[in-house]
């Protein structure tokens, strides 16, 4: 048969400890499908979506309330892109509590590292999308931040906002990064990463010679897990969205006037309780990115795992790691919650 | 290596990796110019240059003790015995738009306070509120410089 991108992910059998639900979590694959129903529920919201500051939020209202089943399609993009973001969190901190970044899975890890970020890029222009009252603050404050930076500042915030203050322009630039240049850079790093999963072995487990477990399963029975995976994700995606509403608000009439939302998107929380400490730079730019650089850096500055430690949760020889891991985490979460208690 | 001696050749480079290295440069010389294109392309400013000033309508319509909120600029125009004045609402913080409290002004983003004159209390802003320039012109309306 001639080779394909199927076959290459699904070789006729695999060691059944690769797919052990206990250890991958089932996360990344979850990402895969979570990626494919933001593609086609966000193909379809853009016969809806007007991208101008007059029409963004009234053609969102008109989406969810009048268009038949238009909002349970707005909720099904919102919650999938809040779900991924999450589970590739998950995700992120299994190939870490099980050393699964070793050699050769060190670059892999690094184009893991690109698509977390690159979600968390898809969450934020996204959310700006709606263009009301709710994400103001967050919209201001972020491209500020973007001028904090010494020297390149100001070329990169007139690149990103289209103008030397937010208006129509920077509003579609937002739309064309969600909907094409984002989308564009994620399917090729999604292919990229998926197909090294293979090209490096498969999923991490110790080598030939050190198995203990030497069972194997087929093709036919990694497919059957893969669709139970995408119809309970599937099935639990679908009803959050019948009965939790995505947030809305009144549409901006100024994005100067005062706005009823203060609080920065959930996954910044942390980034903007810091924001309190002083120097936008320093704490809203160089914070985050010491924290990616830590992880980026994880495979290649700690301690490696053992080859016969693989394939299991927090093998004893990266110890370090899974301490660093769980420090930033914690730190993470912790900054989050003071931000959610503070009343700013 | 055999030892140098005149052979009749150039140099030691050969025509294969002439050839390579020139392509290499060519493609990395085009590949800066595209992007060098592509950030100005992506740099022009679509949206025309703010406003600087605003004109304010009669100054009649703000009586003497008045304080009036400016929401689309964000501006207070104050106005009291001594004559107008207005203290820019943009947070010197990260841009959010402050609000008058009793004491000053408070920004709802990472709770900067100001004091009544627009001088930082608190932080994470640094920098006072500035004022703006108020005058009016001869038919007595009041033009506000937004700078
Ligand atoms: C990883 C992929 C993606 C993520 C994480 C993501 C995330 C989001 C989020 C958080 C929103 C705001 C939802 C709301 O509050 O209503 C949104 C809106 C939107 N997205 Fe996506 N999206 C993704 C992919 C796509 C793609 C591929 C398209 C188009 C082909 C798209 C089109 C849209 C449109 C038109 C809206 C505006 C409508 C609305 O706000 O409900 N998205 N997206
Ligand atoms: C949208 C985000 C992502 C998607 C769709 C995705 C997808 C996948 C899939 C399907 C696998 C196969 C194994 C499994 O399911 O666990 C995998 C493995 C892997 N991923 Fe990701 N991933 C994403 C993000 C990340 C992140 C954030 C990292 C780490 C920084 C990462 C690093 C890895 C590594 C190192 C492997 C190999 C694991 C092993 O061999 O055990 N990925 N990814
Ligand atoms: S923008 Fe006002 S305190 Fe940060």
């Amino acid at each position: 048969m001639r080779p394909n991108f199927y076959l290459h992910l699904h070789p006729p059998t695999i060691p059944a400890a690769q797919a052990r639900w206990r250890y991958t979590l089932g996360a990344g694959g979850t990402a895969v499908f979570l990626a494919f129903v933001l593609l086609v529920t966000g193909a379809l919201e853009m016969f809806f979506y007007i991208p101008t500051p007059g029409e963004a939020a009234l053609s969102v209202q008109m989406l969810t309330y009048t268009v038949p089943f238009g909002g349970l399609l707005r909720n099904l993009h919102f919650w999938a892109a809040q779900w991924l973001l999450v589970v590739s969190a998950v995700h992120l901190v299994r190939v870490v509590f099980t050393g699964a970044y070793a050699p050769p899975r060190r670059f892999n890890y690094l184009l893991g590292l690109a698509l977390f970020v690159l979600v968390i890029l898809f969450d934020f222009t996204g959310y700006i999308l709606r263009w009301d009252q709710g994400i103001q603050w967050a919209l201001v404050v972020g491209t500020n931040l973007v001028k904090s930076i010494p020297l390149l500042g100001e070329a990169f915030y007139q690149i990103l906002v289209g103008g030397a203050q937010i208006g129509a322009a920077t509003l579609i630039r937002f739309y064309a990064w969600h909907v094409f240049g984002l989308t564009l850079l994620g399917a090729g790093v999604l292919f990229w990463h998926i197909f090294r999963v293979r090209r490096d072995g498969g999923i991490a487990i110790p080598p030939p010679a050190l198995r203990t477990q030497r069972e194997r399963i087929f093709h036919f029975e990694l497919v059957r897990r893969e669709i139970a995976a995408m119809v309970w994700v599937g099935s639990a995606l679908l009803l959050v969205s019948i009965f939790v509403p995505a947030p809305i608000a009144p549409a901006i009439t100024e994005i100067t006037a005062a706005a009823s939302e203060t609080h920065a998107p959930w996954f910044f929380l942390w980034v903007q309780q810091m924001l309190q400490w002083g120097d936008p730079f320093l704490w809203g730019v160089l914070a985050p990115l010491v924290v990616l650089l830590a992880l980026a850096l994880i495979p290649y500055a700690l301690p490696q795992p053992a080859p016969d430690e693989l394939g299991r949760w927090f093998p004893k020889s990266n110890r370090m790691a899974q301490v660093l891991l769980a420090a930033l985490v914690g730190l993470v979460i912790l900054l989050t919650l003071l931000a959610i208690g503070s009343k700013v | 290596m055999p030892a140098m001696r005149w052979t009749g050749e150039m140099s030691q480079i050969t025509r294969r990796s002439f050839l390579k290295v020139s392509t290499q440069a060519l493609l990395a010389a085009s590949g800066m110019l595209g992007l060098g294109a592509l950030l100005r392309y992506l740099g022009y400013q679509a949206s025309p240059p703010p406003i600087t000033q605003l004109d304010l309508g009669p100054a009649s319509a703000y009586p003497p003790g008045s304080r009036t909120l400016l929401p689309d600029v964000p501006a207070l125009l104050v106005h009291t015995e001594v004559g107008f004045s207005a203290i820019s609402l943009v947070c010197t913080h990260l841009g959010c738009t402050v609000e008058p409290t009793p004491q000053g002004f408070a920004c709802p983003c990472h709770g900067s306070e100001f004091d009544p004159g627009g001088l930082p209390r608190r932080g994470p802003a640094e920098k006072p509120l500035p004022s703006l320039q108020v005058e009016q012109d001869a038919e007595g309306r009041l033009i506000l410089h937004v700078v």
